[in-house]
């Protein structure tokens, strides 16, 4: 990807051979060792996870209804629950509207958090509190922070349509949940905040873990500046990056509660997302096999993304 | 790094700007709940009448639900990390082909609807009597807890300099004394962010305490603010104040880690 | 624990040689484990004060004429299916459970829920409309003390000092919802968001009007469309209809921003909080003067879901006609500002508590949402609220906005 001569501490070095050889038989004990490792964490994840992701497998393939939770029948139904959910005159505007709401949402969440990151590294009286104050709206319910934006939003009343139309911003009040074409940036504006937080606190650290030596070495090269971020800072910083931001489309993709809690997926189904649609064909529908099906499009979906991740992250670690 | 004092002055003014843009919808939260309606459709923007009818409930009916909330968030911040921080390890330094396979797979966990795992655990934690239980609660928040615990701490290990390791193993340390005497203390910064997360995500749970409880004794304050949110009736006053009330402890512990953090990154300078 | 689990293992060792040994004698079954029940485990979603408390002392009052004890949990009120099916697929439904009348018939299509007709319990007296919302395929497996609707409330203040009367028809009603609209405040409000709330606060307006769900393309139906896309378009309604929900309503016209609001008499309480909002209620207005007001029947209907203990599925039918006592429904008619559902005791409660009777007069006549539909009422119910938003943000006419949204 990057051909640029950069500065990242050797992250591989295995030892010479002879030493190998003459470890060997201790490596043999260690390999139990490594299990031990891993163990816990697989078997944790076996528990929490094994079922539910056959559970929903299996389910988007079955007529999986209200009375399959009485009965526990469930008749064999293929593709159908695929095929129906792709027909449906939603689906596309869904598919759209996740996409736009996930790159929208990544994008600016990335994109702010980064530069708020590298303010909060210059060291300034405060700027250790003000930064875990800005950890605040994680810590407020969602059903609370979305009936908070929801009066923020009001067309007549809320404060945002006060304040810019007393500052003469705007003449006529902006209906940001009321209006179809302007629903889906106001709840994306939401996400973005909600986002913020968790961005700047991770590529904090992820900045904070960069050798200062890096940056001295870097200074007699004379990068500094853009090229210091360029050459230093970023590569530096890509394996944390990389990180959030797969984990950001995997979170952002499925995100649910706010919309719900300031539109509910309308007005008029601007804001229907295949998250929104998965929820209202289990819980409002109780078709729990089109459900399925639809969040497991939502994962195949994620599954490109993490793939992407996997092979950036690997090329790193082969550099 | 050797900026003025002015200058400096300068960054905390900014900063502070930023942070009240970001926190203007916690502050109007905050005047919601001094307003007897619990809403701000006459509010202006200073509560100059304020009612604290909200606070007085709160305090009086949500104290046991906020002690639940901070016991099962901590409890769901050490089980995480106890399990995720050598698995992180061994992903990020050992060389298998299982490492990309582990990695998907947690990927993978991440992409399931959080209902299906609810769900799935109603009906084990009915059959092993883990209901209403504190530990069931810790135990269903690791399940995001320890999948984002894994992949952020391999991502702060990844650039975790191999020759450390292997010089303590030279002198003869075993793989288990290298990992506790020498990563973990170099890790202690990224512990803690993985840490912070682990916290908020549990703090902020509403789908297993909803699940996986079914009667009042074990009760996180996600859910205990829906006493004051009924089906056709809502006391948004009491709902706003305790949305309040319960953000402060967690604040406090949230800035304690900070100073944490800073003085990780210190440690993480000096090595 | 333990005693529990030996408890339902000899149960279920019980139940299997019933079945081995055939299935004639169904008579001693319950007549083996008769006095032993002594407790009833109840689900519902009342979980917020007052209601939840005042709802206790209905169930704590037949518990003590039972001489049981029972444990109780509640649910908030969007969470209550999906913890119902959770109980049902790991057979841990309760004894007694609450459910909203639209989804009885729903749930009862699964056959999850004890036909109460078998149990001794029958819905003699009681509004056709609950009948009909609580009977599935000509059975009964439900039961609702208490039922309300929805009707149009009125700022007293407001009209008087504008010289309007409380409209009668939907010409009136538009009209007065013009001239009471001013600055910062709309002349009518009420909640057309994309839930079956929305669909809810339709019904009166739609069924007045001869519109019935089972045909939604028809002229009567657009009608009524609208009534709603004119209240709007005309800036007598906020545009923000399509987000409120009924709470939302109720603050607007709490805090004087709606001069007019349709809504239900749960809100009663909350607006005896604010003094000096003077109200009244009148029935929902009608679009010609020779129609009858129809609304929709709301309420909870009590049910037991089926149970191989037949003793404990027998008491808790014996609960639930305990809690539809007579005296039960007038207690919880005029503590929680409902009404009961027995003809016989309409006018008596009209009577006794004055504010309520706009209520109970639409409640005689009210149609149950399930009435026609059954089970597939959530359908309809879907069309409705998506035409509405497709009607009120301009991306369908009255006329189309049904065809498109159920296309």
């Amino acid at each position: 990807m990057v051909h640029a001569p950069t500065l990242t501490p050797s992250t591989e070095e295995s030892g010479p051979q002879p030493v190998r050889k003459a470890r060997l038989r201790r490596r043999r004990g260690e390999e139990l060792t490594k299990v031990l490792f891993v163990a816990p964490a697989a078997l944790a994840m076996l528990a929490l996870f094994g079922y539910p992701v056959v559970k929903n497998l299996l389910m988007s393939v079955q007529d999986y209804t209200l009375r399959t939770f009485f009965t526990g029948q469930a008749p064999w139904v293929g593709l159908r629950n695929y095929t129906t959910v792709v027909k449906d005159h939603l689906f596309s505007q869904a598919m759209v509207n996740t996409a736009l709401f996930t790159i929208g949402s990544i994008a600016f969440q990335f994109g702010i958090g980064l530069a708020l990151a590298l303010f909060f590294r210059r060291r300034f009286p405060l700027g250790g509190v003000l930064r875990s104050l800005l950890l605040l709206p994680w810590l407020l319910p969602l059903i609370v922070s979305s009936a908070t934006w929801r009066s923020i939003l009001e067309q007549d009343s809320g404060i945002l349509n006060r304040t810019l139309m007393g500052l003469g911003i705007v003449n006529d009040p902006v209906p940001w949940l009321n209006s179809p074409s302007v629903a889906l940036i106001a709840v994306i504006g939401v996400n973005i905040w909600i986002g913020i937080p968790f961005n700047v606190t991770l590529l904090y650290s992820g900045l904070a873990e960069i050798p200062v030596e890096l940056y001295e070495a870097g200074q007699l090269d004379g990068a500094t500046g853009w090229r210091g971020f360029r050459y230093i800072t970023w590569p530096n910083l890509r394996a944390v990056a990389s990180v959030l931001l797969v984990l950001g489309v995997v979170y952002t993709i499925k995100v649910l509660d706010i919309i719900l809690g300031l539109t509910g997926g309308g007005p008029a189904n601007a804001t229907q997302t295949l998250a929104t649609q998965s929820y209202q064909r289990s819980f409002v529908d109780f078709k729990f096999g089109q459900g399925a099906a639809l969040s497991n499009i939502l994962i195949a979906v994620s599954l490109v993304f993490a793939i992407l991740y996997l092979r950036t992250t690997r090329r790193a670690v082969d550099e | 790094m050797s900026d003025s004092v002015a200058r400096r002055a300068v960054y905390t003014a900014i900063g502070v700007l930023i942070l009240a843009m970001m926190l203007f919808p916690v502050y109007w939260m905050v005047n919601a709940s001094l307003q007897p309606s619990g809403n701000t459709l006459t509010a202006g923007f200073l509560p100059l009448d304020p009612t604290f009818a909200g606070y007085r409930r709160a305090l009086s009916e949500q104290g046991h639900n906020l002690v639940t909330s901070v016991i099962i968030a901590t409890g769901t911040v050490v089980l995480c990390l106890l399990i995720s921080a050598p698995c992180a390890y061994a992903l990020s330094q050992f060389r298998s082909r299982w490492v990309s396979i582990g990695l998907l797979a947690i990927l993978v966990s991440q992409m399931i609807p959080g209902i299906v795992i609810a769900n799935a655990l109603y009906t084990a934690y009915e059959k092993i009597g883990l209901l209403n239980s504190i530990p069931g609660l810790i135990l269903a928040n690791c399940s995001s807890g320890i999948p984002f615990a894994i992949l952020i701490l391999r991502s702060f290990m990844l650039s975790l300099p191999a020759s450390l390791v292997e010089a303590a193993r030279v002198d003869g340390a075993g793989l288990v004394r290298a990992f506790v005497a020498i990563v973990l203390p170099i890790s202690k910064n990224s512990l803690i962010t993985a840490g912070l997360f682990t916290f908020l995500f549990s703090w902020s749970d509403f789908l297993f305490a909803l699940t996986l409880t079914t009667k009042g004794g074990v009760r996180p304050v996600t859910l205990g603010i829906y006493q004051y949110l009924g089906t056709q009736v809502q006391n948004w006053n009491a709902v706003m104040a305790t949305a309040v009330l319960s953000a402060i402890p967690a604040i406090v512990l949230l800035i304690a880690a900070q100073k944490y953090i800073a003085a990780g990154a210190l440690g993480g300078a000096v090595k | 624990m333990i005693g529990n689990r030996i408890a339902a293992a000899l149960a279920g060792v019980t139940a299997l040689s019933l079945a081995l040994a055939g299935c004639g004698d169904s008579g001693n079954k319950s007549s083996s484990s008769g006095q032993s029940v002594t407790s009833l485990s109840i689900l519902d979603y009342y979980n917020n004060d007052p209601d939840k408390a005042l709802v206790q002392k209905g169930l704590d009052s037949c518990a003590s004429k039972l001489g049981i004890t029972i444990k109780r949990e509640t649910v908030p009120g969007d969470t209550l299916i999906a913890k119902v099916l959770q109980q049902a697929s790991s057979k841990t439904l309760p004894d007694v459970l609450m459910l909203d009348n639209p989804d009885v018939q729903q749930i009862a299509a699964t056959g999850a829920l004890a036909p109460l007709n078998d149990l001794g319990l029958n819905a003699d007296g009681v509004i056709q409309g609950m009948v009909d919302a609580t009977s599935y395929q000509g059975k009964l497996y439900g039961l609702a003390p208490v039922t309300n609707t929805i009707a149009l409330f009125y700022n007293k203040t407001m009209l008087a000092d504008a010289g309007v009367q409380p409209p009668k028809t939907w010409d009136e009603l538009k009209a007065a919802a013009k001239k009471l609209t001013k600055p910062g405040r709309y002349g009518m409000a009420f909640n057309a968001n994309a839930t079956y709330e929305g669909s809810w606060q339709f019904l009166p307006a739609m069924w007045t009007n001869g519109g019935d769900e089972t045909d939604l393309k028809s002229p009567q139906v657009a009608e009524a469309l609208q009534l709603w896309v004119d209240l709007v378009k005309s800036g007598s309604a906020s545009k923000s209809v399509i987000n409120w929900t009924q709470g939302d309503v109720k603050d607007q016209f709490v805090a004087g921003k709606a001069a007019m609001m349709v809504n239900g008499p749960w809100q009663i309480p909350a607006l005896a909080k604010a003094p000096n909002v003077k109200w009244d209620v009148v029935t929902f207005p009608l679009n010609k003067p020779d129609q009858t007001p129809v609304a929709p029947l709301g309420g909870e209907a009590w049910t037991v879901p089926l149970n191989k203990d037949q003793a404990k599925q027998q008491k808790a039918a014996d609960f639930v006609k305990c809690l539809n006592s007579d005296e039960n429904e007038l207690a919880w008619a005029k503590a929680r500002f409902t009404l009961p559902t027995k003809t016989a005791l309409l006018d008596q409660y009209a009577q006794e508590v004055p504010s309520m009777k706009a209520f109970a007069e639409q409640v005689k006549t009210a149609r149950a949402r399930t009435g026609k539909l059954g089970d597939k009422w959530p359908d309809a119910a879907k069309v409705i609220y998506q035409a509405i938003q497709l009607a009120l943000t301009g991306k369908a006419s009255a006329q189309d906005a049904f065809k498109q949204a159920s296309g």
